[in-house]
């Protein structure tokens, strides 16, 4: 899945790369920090720097905690064939800790440490944006 | 700085209240508090509410403003802050030193709410893009409050192989705790099969294992040492009082973000634990010296991992402490003696301030019902959005 057709359900959040879907942070030219999502500003109070540049996050993360949303979000969060999906907490390196729904896992297939990849997939569908994606992380090989 | 000392707490009990506007919530929790302190409003030199951001208060948080102009119209600062669910605490903090500092004698802070309905909506007026966080966290994934809490709570489990018998245990604590105590909301017992059987909401939290919303107020009456000497009036001794923000790398799952980056050696729920620790400092005590703690249960999770975050005892030793008694009233560390948000339901910015209500009537000897034998030295913890962190120490 390419998602280059999709819309998103937030601009600024991915990148499209040429080995798939990227979460798309900031760095610190100061302290060298690495944030997700991109950031107004770097809130390292020892960093007088505090200039940053957009920088895509590795594909890979691991799985630190997740859960199950078990009752339907308020109305903000639309989803297809709504049901019941698990968020998970995923380390991305360099601290950056990164919650998204996952894919392509089923519950009894979860680990905490788990290798999890971030996927692009069609969260809920718009009359005016046609299919509208968000980032998952999905087991290395799904999606 | 002078020495602060509590004069006389009130609340009004907390529940659904629909035919009660949010002010007279206020006016009854003050007027109760005045009772207690045995003083009337003429003898209030200020007055520091915890703004409520469901109701009232003039489209400006005006709220300390509507009280007096309801039932006292003498001319006293009105001062009004933010701090979400730990408003109350902010709002005590301005109060302690509004005396402390020796402009003033006699201060309340105060916090009245009524919730709306279910989930707690985004508030108005934030773009709709990446920028805001409570936009993120719907539109992306829908992650709600529960579910930061449940991921918290699965980590738990990974590290420290916390049961579900110990999850339920909690909730049957908070519920046996406010059996007793009428100003709780949930007072009938519970037991491990109830919690079971209670709906799952965010695995491994059932319904019966997070705290629902609920309307009440509380008011508490703070007064100078000349003050206490002048009216001979009876007043516990405000030993620590703190509030603060997060740190900079702290692992907490915080609320709204979607995401954080993480640095060695910071304290988990920074925010909460600065202010714990500050508290400690001014009191000049330690976790040793505590009789009870009254803390932001919003979870059962929460009752098992915030006394080790502040030190009580080492991280993991909860769940021990918890299955054999020792956070019972009566128990080496009450936990909620009150009941807890669990048993409350919580009316955010009321919240903190019947934490210190309660520690006040336990030190006195006055919690009907659910009375910490001999308690001397209390002490609050609560977390606000926007990492608001307060704690505040009363001793005897």
């Amino acid at each position: 899945m390419t998602g280059a057709e999709l819309s998103f359900v937030v601009d600024g959040l991915v990148e499209e790369g040429a080995d798939g879907t990227h979460l798309l942070g900031s760095r610190c030219n100061g302290c060298n920090t690495l944030y997700f999502p991109q950031m107004a500003s770097c809130p390292n109070p020892a960093c007088q720097t505090k200039v940053l540049r957009p920088e895509t996050l590795p594909r890979e993360g691991t799985l630190y905690s997740y859960t199950i949303q078990r009752y339907q979000p308020p109305a903000l969060f639309r989803m297809r064939n709504w049901k019941p999906y698990v968020l998970g907490l995923v380390d991305m390196g360099e601290g950056v800790r990164v919650m998204g729904m996952l894919a392509g896992v089923e519950e009894d297939e979860l680990e905490i440490g788990m290798s999890l990849q971030v996927v692009t997939e069609p969260l809920f569908d718009d009359p005016e944006r046609g299919a509208v994606a968000t980032y998952k992380f999905a087991p290395v090989g799904v999606g | 700085m002078r020495p602060v000392y509590a004069l006389g707490a009130g609340a009004h009990p907390w529940g659904k209240w629909p035919d009660k506007p949010q002010v007279q919530l206020a006016v009854e929790a003050m007027g109760a508090a005045l009772g207690d302190a045995g003083i009337g409003w003429p003898q209030v030199e200020g007055l520091v509410a915890a703004s409520s951001r469901f109701e009232g208060g003039m489209g400006w948080g005006l709220h300390a403003n509507e009280v007096v102009q309801t039932v006292a119209e003498q001319g006293i600062p009105c001062i009004n802050v933010g701090g979400a669910c730990a408003a109350g605490a902010i709002a005590l903090q301005t109060a302690y030193s509004l005396i402390a500092s020796g402009q003033y004698d006699v201060v309340a802070a105060l916090g009245a709410e009524r919730m709306p309905k279910g989930f707690i909506p985004r508030p108005p007026g934030s773009k709709d893009d990446r920028t805001d966080n409570d936009y993120l966290r719907w539109v992306a994934m829908g992650a709600t409050n529960p579910a930061y809490w449940a991921i918290e709570a699965r980590r738990r489990q990974h590290d420290h192989g916390t049961s579900a018998a110990t999850l339920a245990n909690a909730s049957v604590l908070m519920r046996q705790n406010a059996s007793g105590n009428r100003y709780a909301r949930y007072r009938d017992p519970l037991t491990a099969d109830d919690i079971a059987a209670s709906p799952m909401v965010a695995d491994p939290l059932h319904l019966l294992q997070i705290c629902p919303v609920s309307d009440g107020a509380a008011a508490v009456i703070l007064g100078s040492e000349d003050f206490v000497q002048k009216s001979g009036k009876a007043a516990v001794r405000v030993a620590g009082c703190a509030i603060g923000s997060g740190q900079f790398g702290d692992p907490a799952r915080r609320i709204p973000t979607i995401a954080s980056t993480v640095r060695e050696g910071v304290s988990h729920t920074s925010e909460v634990v600065g202010a714990v620790r500050r508290a400690f400092e001014m009191a000049g005590i330690g976790p040793e010296d505590v009789d009870l703690l009254e803390m932001a249960d919003n979870s059962a999770w929460h009752i098992l991992a915030w006394p080790e975050l502040f030190g009580f005892y080492e991280a993991g030793k909860g769940d021990w402490m918890l299955d054999n008694g020792h956070l019972a009233i009566g128990g080496k560390l009450a936990v909620n003696p009150s009941g807890g948000f669990l048993s409350f339901g919580e009316a955010t910015t009321a919240q903190a301030l019947l934490q210190v209500a309660e520690v006040l009537w336990q030190l006195r000897g006055q919690a009907e019902g659910h009375q910490v034998q001999n308690a001397k030295v209390g002490m609050t913890a609560v977390l606000g959005l926007g990492a608001n962190g307060g704690s505040i120490i009363l001793s005897r």
